[in-house]
Order: structure tokens, then C-alpha cells, then sequence
């Protein structure tokens, strides 16, 4: 379920590029408009937790800087990247955008490296209309390498990211109310794969994972897990042995990205961008954080949630400044919580364990 | 009870504080401060500072239900705010007092305390730890009606402004202002300009007045003058000897950052550069033995501004130069009355930090060469992400090209519980071995 | 008559406690982990039988908690040393709602409900700051025993503040320190105010609620106890052994656990 460098993966995207004639690009979290890269013709494979050891991304990156962006560098410094046709960085936060420079204006890995800003909180009339501009400016960027985009290709590739939305969302909603057979393990593993399959073979995976997963979930107990990523997958499995389920989430990687309503614009730039502005709220966007009190309350309830994980990236700076209001919002509603940090990719300590299981006899 | 306030404002303004002020620059017997061997005579204009700034931190007390206050990030274009007559406060400039006060570790833990991550920006820390306890070594902070920020620095500054946002239900104003991959866009412009238009009828509502665009023009021009006369004054350090040491610089720095675009700050820099220009007239130096100019990385070390400031002028060193302090006038060309709202767009987007590495490079070796510089001291800040992601590249290009010794210290803002100094030390004295040897 | 026993394998010392079916105490023992957490798990519960003066076959529940809890195959039950040291804690003192528990390795304030329900708790156990470590080191650049501290810090008459709050830091600090001849006792005081303030930042995170027990190897040590109480504002409650505590709670489980059955 990490990065593309498991033989598996790396076959699947050669795959892409021989039959299909795609371009393959690195793209780095979060926020980006998949549909607009499929329509020209590039397949994003995002880089969230390649498993390397750091080594060579610390010659370049001073400690307190996160794993998510040591683990970028290091796929690049590395070489990891060698198959790949681009790199795309989103405006996440203060280290992806240093990490940008630092690849595209230092380290010069050989491959064209595009940028995107997308407007951050509170939005106004001008944010819309920026947003619009960047994507017809990314892709007149783009299609200096991959040819123009297809104005109707770009229409079924909105087509294909409702779909798949559609899929995560009724995916989601089966998991909160209970009727989702598939473990913690299972579920994040499937929906991950969003990280690099084409929708067209997302689609049909998804579609079967839903068929196959009908049914009523053993567990009585169950959570909500904030956070960026569900690394290490250890955790999932520990709460799958404890018996307590994730009812939903508001990961960066998953919730927050994967359950957005459906979009009444016919023009598929205007879909997009109405899609981009009713995403569920994150601090990548600097959403106000009454709205991720609510937006969580709103799951806890939906799913009959016992309490709350804040699952950190040790160094992540838009969490870690909402937390505090978070805590203490569901707090005053009764609600426990738990936080973790943890390095992704690492194995599981017995401090940690401890932690989560104790929490587990605390909302039993 | 809103016009007492108001009356009592303006006394304060225009006769109770300079009264207070003149007093106390009679009666104050400043502890007299062992003087130093290897630092030239200190500046006049320093006790001009420290008045000029009392007088704004002590006037604050009195701005709140008077006029609207406003909290403003250091990048922000407060030039909007002032036709308003909004108080500006600046919560950076009070961390950075806090922390050469060293009083950052106590207010940093108040905050942790309430569950903010000892990871996390300590000027924001600071901040919060000041809202949980109110503790502050300038009496009392004027509660804001508005918080006004730009991400042109760092996000941090939003998310943090967002926290307090909802601690103290007001809104939240912010220029988005757009990462400058590669070139500024017209696309980028547009956002920005539109922006600051679409500010203008909240701003009305807040402070229950009518936005004067001729007023604006005028703010603009005297931020600009101001900004361009801080230039100036920075200029007078390429002489040899420098007239004034970056720590004085970084201390200088206050009026261009929180009193930008009112006739204070251009005065306070006319006066300054007089006083900088005679020195170099008469080839007095801030260092009396200077042998070695040096450049700076990043934000000062505020708790370590006297230390290191004897220590650096004990070898003969100076600091010449820095891209902390030169970042008040390195855009301010771009800002023009005729076309207010584009020339802002510019001026504050291009500033160091929304810019790209290559463009930082580009910088530092201008200013090295201009300046004579002979060596990079970098200070690798924990608070600080944008200004610190990229200095070890960084390090090892200005190294290779420049030819010049660089050294990076770990350290923090205001957060002295990130700075060992031992181990500060034991990197400095090799980089003095390489420079002197 | 029947017992049941509760077995801490924690990374220094394994503490296992014996009790009735009345829940008194009837044994304890402490030994050192060492390398292997099964034989100290069997040599404690040994120990403990012979203090207790009974035999194996007596003890009817066992179960085990602390970092090597899963490598105890004598226990029928496994509980995480958070919920055992609230437990156990209520069971000393029925009218406990935080629990401040300073380990050799780790730090945990738990706030309990009603029979010694866990309703909220946090733990340091990534920096060795805040715990027991943290005092060991210093005692050893100090040239103190653990146990001589805390009754060399009540006689200081000054205090030396210490500034760093990292464990590596605060050990250079401190031979600095005895180099520039500052009274040992008034280091000593300032350390234990380190330590103190490092964990009072856990204990203002989850409130303090109700009356406050501590528990732990370093509640032995009076002087951090004592500074503890200053900042809380009132007497906190320590057990004669406050080691064994969380053995005390795993035991009340095991009890627990069996009653549940029958």
C-alpha cells in the first residue's frame, strides 16, 4: 500500500506507459486535480511513504523536518524516480513548497517539475476565479510536454473522478453505518490504491471490493482517525485484533481527499473547481477549524463512534495547530481522544501498543 | 463609554504618552552598561528606538474600544489597513521583545501547556502562551478587533492567526498571495490585486469607515519612502568599517516592520541614516577593529542578540549584512502611488520568502559581493520552516561559489531550549580557525 | 481461601503482588528485569508467593501488565499498566482522581472515574525527561545515590534552576554546574523542579481532579513529591510501596475477572 517501488507496482505503471502510451508522474501530497492529469494523458502516482531509510535526505534536511517530505526527497535523491516523465508539487504547506525549490532549483532531477497553487481559506469570489485560472494554466504548462488537452477527454475524466467518488463515498457511508465486512487493514489497503491506479482499473477494484465487503462488521467499538496518512499499517491491524473498527476518517490521504459531493456543472473546469471548494475541510486549505470540530462531530455521530485518534506526523504543522481546539471541542461533548505520533514506516512500539489498547479498555 | 475611550485615546496620543516619555528620559538613570572593548560607541538613534517603540507598545493599552485595533503578520500589507486608522499591532515584534527578553521559554510553555506542540513556531507559541496567561514585559496587549495575515512569509502565521480567530470569535482577513515557483504570473497578480479590492467593504464594516483612496496613495508613498530610506540606511554597512552592526540592524527593523506607512517610521530612518552617514563620513566604526565582515542567515537569535554581538566584535567581526533585515527593502521598489493595488501585489509577493531557492542564491551572492563579505554565518531556525528548508543546499552553494567559509548554527527564535550552547560554540570556533586562518 | 496475583514486567524492575479475596495485600516482591522478561516475571511471582507464605496452586487468577505483559504464559490476562495503575491506585485510596505515575523509562497521569475506570490519560514515553532516567543520570554525574536525593534536596536552602529541558543537555548543564562549586543539594532541587515541571505539563493537559495519588519508583523521591504538591496546592497520597502499584491493579483485575466468571 506505499509507494510504487514493489515490483508489482513498478510492472503496472511500465504497463501503463507501453500499452497505453501515458505519462507517469511523481506527484507529492495533497491537493492536486487528478482529472484534469488523466485527461492529458498522465497517470499521477502520488508519493506519500515510500519505505526508504533517510539517510541521504538528511544531507539536504535539517531534523525537524517531517518524514512525508524526507521520504520525497529521498525517492528523488535516490533515483527512485528514474521511470517517471514529471513531477508535480502541490502548495501543501511551508516544507512541500521548500521541498519544490529544492528539487526543481537544486537537485535538478532531469524531469520537468510542475507546481500547484491552490487557494487557501477563507475563499472568496477571487479564489474561485484563481483557482479556474491555475488549472487552464497547468495545463497549457503540461501540454508543452504532453500535447494539448482534449476538451472532451477532460469531460469522461470528470466523468470517471464522479464515479470514483461516488464509489469512496458509498464506501465510506457502508463502513460508518456498520455493513462493511472488510477489516481496518483491508479497507485502507483498497482505497490507497487510488494512490496510483488509473480510474479505469480503480473503478472495477472498487466496485468488487464494495460487492465482496457487504455485510454486517463484528465490532462493536468504533473510532474516528484524524490525521495525514493511516502509516504504519500495524495500527489498522492492532485495532482490528482489539476489535475496534474505523468508522471513517478525516485523513489527508483518504477522507479528505476521497469524499467530495457530486458536482452540477456541465463545464468540466467549473466541475472541478466546485468539487476543489466543497471538499471536506483540511488544513492544507487553512479550512476554519469550527468547521473541523463539526465536520468531525458529524462523523463521530454517523458512525457511532466511541472516541477519537489523532493520528500526527511528528512535525506537521497545520495538524498540530488545530489539534488543541479539536481536543478540547470534542472533549466538552464527552468524547475521548487519543494522539499518536508516529513515524511512518516504522514498527510499532510497545509504548505505542500500549497506548492504543489502553485506550481501547478506556472506551470499551 | 465607547467615546471616553475614544477621548481618552487621543489625550493619551497626543500629550499623555510623549509626557510620559519625556519623564522618564529625564528621570531614567539607565544601569550603566559595562562598556565594551571591541564595539564602537553605541548609536544616538538607539534610545530614539527604544522611545519610539515604548510609545507605540504603551499607546496600545489605550487603542483598544477607542479605535479598531488589528493583529498584523509582518508580511502583510498593512498599507490597506491604515486608511482606516486601524492600531496596528504586531505579534512577531512582541515575540521577538519576549525572546531578547528571554521570556520566551516561560510563555512557550504556557502554551504547550493548553496542548500546543513544542515543535511548533515559538513566536506562535509565544503568542498563544500570552492568550492562555496574559503574561507580557509591555503591560498589556490590546485585544484585536480583525486579524490580518499573509501567507507571504510562511503558512504557519495563517494557521496560527486562525487558532485565534476562534479563541476570540473575530475575523480573519488573508492575502493569499501565491509561491513563486517559477516567475510571478499575471495570473497570480490578478488573484492578488482582486484580493485586496474585495477587502476594502470588510474593512469599511469593521472599522465604521469610509475607505479614502487618496489617503491610501499617500500611506503608500510614505511606506515606500520609509522602506526606501531603510535601504539606504542598510547601504551604509558596504562602508569600511560598518557604522552599525546587523544586531543593530535587527533591532532598527521594528519601525519598518510595525509602524510601515506612518510618518514615524520614515522619520525614525532619516534620522538614523543622518547619524550612519556622518559615521562613514569620519570612518567611525560599530566595531573598532573590524577585520572580518560577515553576512547573516535567517531571523536573529534574539536571546543571544548581546552575546553574540560582543562576541562576533571581540574577534574583529562584524556582520555587515543580512537577508533578514534586507527584506524591508529588497521589493519596495515595485510599489507605486499611480498604481497602488498591482505595485502591492508585486512588492509583497516577491519578497525572499515567497520566492524560489535559486532566487534566495541569487541574492546572497549579490549582497556578499556587494558588501565584501567574507563569511556565512547561517542560522538554521527550528521555528522557522521557509527561511530554514533549504539552507543546508544552501550552505554548500554558497560555499563552492563564493569561495567564502560558512558555518550553520541549530538554534530557535526565541525558544532558548533549542539552543545548546556548547554545541553553537564548538561550530563557531571552527568556523573562526577557517576564516582567520 | 483463594488469591489472585498481578505480575508488572517493566523494563527495570518486574513487581509482583499477591492478594485475597479481600483484596489485602498478602505479598509482593520486586526484581530485576534483566534481559528476560518470562524469568523475571517467574521469579517475582515467586518471591511474592513466599512473602505471602503460600503456594502456586493457591492463586486462582493471574494476570500481567507492563511492557513485557505479553511475555508472562503464567497469566490467564493482559491489561496495559494504565488502567492497572488506576485501579490499583483507587484501591489505596478510594478517593483518587489523578494518578501521576513516574517510572524508570516512562511518565503517565491518568485521570479515574468511579471504581477506577480510566476517563482520560497521557504519557511521555519517547524522551526520558520526566522520568525516572532523566534522575538517573544526573544522581550519577552527581555522585549521589537515587535514594540519597530527594531527603539532599529538602535541605537546600537555594535552588539552582536548570534550563534545558532535554536529558543530554541537562547533563552537560550540570557539570558545568558542580564545576562553577554550586551546592550539590541545590542542584539537586533544581533538577527535581525540572522534572516536576516536565510532567506538570502533563498533569495541567488532563486536569486534576479530585485527590492525587502518585505512584512510581520516583514517588520515593520526597523532594520531587513535595515540589509536586507545591504546584497542585495540596497533600498528595503516596503507598508505602509505590512500585507496586500497578502489580496491585493487574492482581484486582485478575480478581476481577474471576468473579465475572463465577
Amino acid at each position: 500500500m506505499t509507494g510504487f517501488h514493489s515490483p508489482s507496482h513498478k510492472e503496472y505503471l511500465l504497463k501503463q506507459r507501453e500499452v497505453y502510451g501515458r505519462h507517469i508522474f511523481g506527484v507529492f501530497p495533497a491537493q492536486y486535480p487528478r482529472e484534469l492529469l488523466w485527461a492529458m494523458n498522465i497517470l499521477p502516482v502520488e508519493i506519500w511513504d515510500p519505505p526508504l531509510d533517510t539517510s541521504h535526505a538528511s544531507a539536504h534536511l535539517q531534523s525537524y523536518i517531517c518524514s512525508i517530505v524526507r521520504f520525497g526527497l529521498e525517492f528523488i535523491v535516490q533515483g527512485k524516480g528514474d521511470i517517471l516523465d514529471g513531477f508535480l508539487f502541490p502548495h501543501t504547506c511551508d516544507s512541500i513548497q521548500n521541498l519544490s525549490s529544492i528539487v526543481n532549483d537544486y537537485l535538478k532531477p532531469g524531469k520537468p517539475c510542475y507546481f500547484f497553487y491552490h487557494p487557501k481559506c477563507p475563499y472568496r469570489e477571487s479564489s474561485h476565479r484563481f483557482y479556474i485560472d491555475q488549472l487552464r494554466d497547468l495545463a497549457a504548462q503540461l501540454g508543452d510536454q504532453v500535447g494539448e488537452l482534449d476538451y472532451n477527454q477532460f469531460k469522461q475524466c470528470i466523468e470517471k473522478g464522479e464515479k470514483v467518488a461516488s464509489l469512496m463515498r458509498e464506501l465510506y457511508s457502508l463502513r460508518a453505518s456498520g455493513g462493511l465486512s472488510a477489516s481496518n487493514v483491508e479497507f485502507y489497503r483498497t482505497i490507497r490504491q487510488g494512490e496510483f491506479l488509473h480510474p479505469d482499473d480503480l473503478i472495477p477494484r472498487l466496485e468488487k471490493f464494495l460487492e465482496n465487503s457487504r455485510g454486517s462488521q463484528a465490532s462493536e467499538t468504533s473510532v474516528i482517525m484524524s490525521g495525514v496518512l493511516p502509516n504504519p499499517p500495524e495500527i489498522l491491524a492492532l485495532l482490528d485484533e482489539l476489535k475496534i473498527r474505523v468508522g471513517d476518517d478525516d485523513l489527508l490521504a483518504c477522507g479528505r481527499r476521497y469524499l467530495v459531493p457530486p458536482s452540477q456543472a456541465k463545464d468540466p473546469f467549473e466541475a472541478l473547481a466546485e468539487r476543489y471548494f466543497h471538499m471536506p475541510p483540511c488544513t492544507t486549505r487553512n479550512s476554519p477549524i469550527r468547521g473541523r470540530l463539526e465536520d468531525l462531530i458529524n462523523k463521530v455521530e454517523g458512525s457511532n463512534a466511541k472516541g477519537v485518534i489523532f493520528w500526527i506526523v511528528k512535525f506537521c504543522e497545520p495538524e498540530l495547530f488545530d489539534m488543541p481546539h479539536l481536543i478540547e471541542g470534542l472533549k466538552k461533548r464527552g468524547l475521548p481522544t487519543l494522539v499518536i505520533d508516529v513515524e511512518p514506516n516504522q514498527e510499532l512500539t510497545g509504548q505505542l501498543t500500549t497506548r492504543i489498547e489502553a485506550f481501547g479498555e478506556m472506551i470499551r | 463609554m465607547w467615546l471616553s475611550k475614544k477621548i481618552r485615546y487621543h489625550f493619551m496620543k497626543d500629550l499623555g504618552v510623549p509626557g510620559i516619555m519625556r519623564f522618564s528620559r529625564t528621570g531614567k538613570k539607565r544601569r550603566p552598561r559595562k562598556k565594551s572593548t571591541s564595539l564602537g560607541p553605541p548609536l544616538v538613534c538607539n534610545s530614539r528606538l527604544r522611545e519610539l517603540m515604548a510609545t507605540h507598545y504603551l499607546l496600545s493599552r489605550y487603542a483598544q474600544g477607542a479605535i479598531p485595533v488589528a493583529w498584523v503578520t509582518s508580511g502583510a500589507p498593512v498599507e490597506i489597513l491604515r486608511p482606516f486608522d486601524f492600531y496596528t499591532f504586531y505579534p512577531e515584534n512582541h515575540g521577538a521583545l519576549c525572546g531578547a527578553q528571554k521570556l520566551g521559554p516561560e510563555l512557550c510553555a504556557e502554551a504547550e501547556v493548553h496542548g500546543y506542540h513544542q515543535d511548533l513556531c515559538s513566536y506562535a507559541r509565544i503568542d498563544l502562551g500570552h492568550y492562555f496567561s496574559g503574561k507580557t514585559p509591555v503591560g498589556r496587549l490590546p485585544k484585536p478587533d480583525l486579524l490580518f495575515a499573509s501567507n507571504n512569509i510562511c503558512q504557519t502565521v495563517v494557521y496560527w492567526y486562525k487558532a485565534l480567530a476562534e479563541y476570540w470569535k473575530i475575523p480573519l482577513i488573508l492575502f493569499d498571495t501565491p509561491y513563486n515557483f517559477g516567475e510571478i504570473s499575471e495570473v497570480d497578480i490578478s488573484y492578488m490585486v482582486r484580493q485586496l479590492e474585495e477587502m476594502i467593504p470588510v474593512l469599511e464594516q469593521i472599522s465604521k469607515r469610509r475607505f479614502r483612496y487618496r489617503r491610501f496613495q499617500e500611506i503608500v508613498g510614505i511606506a515606500k519612502e520609509a522602506s526606501l530610506t531603510w535601504g539606504e540606511v542598510l547601504s551604509t554597512m558596504k562602508a569600511r568599517p560598518s557604522p552599525m552592526t546587523i544586531f543593530d540592524a535587527f533591532n532598527h527593523l521594528a519601525p519598518i516592520v510595525s509602524l510601515r506607512g506612518l510618518p514615524a517610521a520614515l522619520e525614525h530612518y532619516r534620522a538614523l541614516l543622518a547619524e550612519l552617514e556622518e559615521r562613514v563620513a569620519h570612518g567611525v566604526g560599530a566595531v573598532k577593529d573590524e577585520r572580518w565582515r560577515l553576512m547573516w542567515d535567517n531571523i536573529a537569535i534574539w536571546y543571544k542578540m548581546r552575546d553574540f554581538s560582543n562576541l562576533f566584535a571581540g574577534r574583529g567581526m562584524n556582520f555587515v549584512t543580512a537577508t533578514y533585515t534586507n527584506a524591508w527593502s529588497e521589493t519596495i521598489g515595485y510599489l507605486d502611488e499611480a498604481k497602488p493595488f498591482e505595485s502591492m501585489a508585486k512588492a509583497y509577493s516577491l519578497v525572499i520568502l515567497n520566492n524560489n531557492l535559486n532566487h534566495r542564491l541569487q541574492l546572497m551572492e549579490r549582497l556578499i559581493q556587494e558588501f565584501q563579505v567574507d563569511g556565512l554565518v547561517i542560522h538554521s531556525a527550528r521555528s522557522c520552516k521557509p527561511y530554514s528548508v533549504g539552507q543546508y543546499d544552501l550552505k554548500r552553494l554558497v560555499t563552492e561559489r563564493m569561495e567564502i567559509p560558512t558555518v550553520v548554527i541549530e538554534a530557535d527564535i526565541t525558544d532558548s531550549r533549542a539552543y545548546s550552547e556548547e554545541q553553537a560554540m564548538v561550530r563557531l570556533e571552527a568556523f573562526f580557525e577557517v576564516l582567520e586562518g | 481461601m483463594n488469591y489472585f496475583s498481578g505480575i508488572d514486567v517493566g523494563a527495570i524492575s518486574t513487581e509482583a503482588v499477591i492478594i485475597d479475596t479481600g483484596g489485602e495485600i498478602s505479598g509482593y516482591s520486586i526484581v530485576e528485569t534483566g534481559a528476560n522478561s518470562t524469568e523475571a516475571a517467574d521469579e517475582a511471582f515467586d518471591k511474592a508467593l513466599l512473602a505471602a507464605g503460600i503456594r502456586r496452586e493457591a492463586v486462582e487468577g493471574i494476570a500481567a501488565t507492563g511492557y513485557g505483559r505479553i511475555s508472562v504464559p503464567l497469566a490467564s490476562k493482559t491489561v496495559t499498566e494504565i488502567s492497572c495503575h488506576a485501579l490499583g491506585a483507587q484501591y489505596l485510596f478510594p478517593d483518587t482522581g489523578t494518578v501521576i505515575d513516574i517510572g524508570g523509562q516512562d511518565s503517565k497521569v491518568i485521570r479515574i472515574g468511579d471504581s477506577g475506570k480510566v476517563l482520560d490519560f497521557t504519557m511521555n514515553d519517547k524522551c526520558a525527561a520526566g522520568t525516572g532516567r532523566f534522575l538517573e543520570v544526573m544522581a550519577s554525574k552527581l555522585r549521589v545515590s537515587l535514594e540519597e536525593m530527594g531527603g539532599l534536596s529538602l535541605h537546600a536552602k537555594a535552588e539552582v534552576p536548570i534550563s534545558s529541558v532535554c536529558t543530554v543537555f541537562a547533563e552537560s548543564e550540570v557539570v558545568s554546574l558542580v564545576a562553577k562549586n554550586h551546592p550539590r543539594e541545590e542542584i539537586i532541587k533544581g533538577l527535581h523542579r525540572a522534572i516536576t515541571n516536565r510532567v506538570w505539563s502533563m498533569v495541567n493537559a488532563i486536569g486534576v481532579y479530585g485527590e492525587v495519588t502518585m505512584s512510581g519508583g520516583v514517588a520515593k523521591n520526597r523532594g520531587v513529591v513535595t515540589l509536586m504538591e507545591e504546584k497542585l496546592g495540596k497533600p498528595i497520597r503516596v503507598y508505602v510501596e509505590p512500585q507496586i502499584v500497578g502489580a496491585l491493579g493487574a492482581a484486582l483485575f485478575a480478581r476481577r475477572q474471576s468473579r465475572a466468571v463465577t
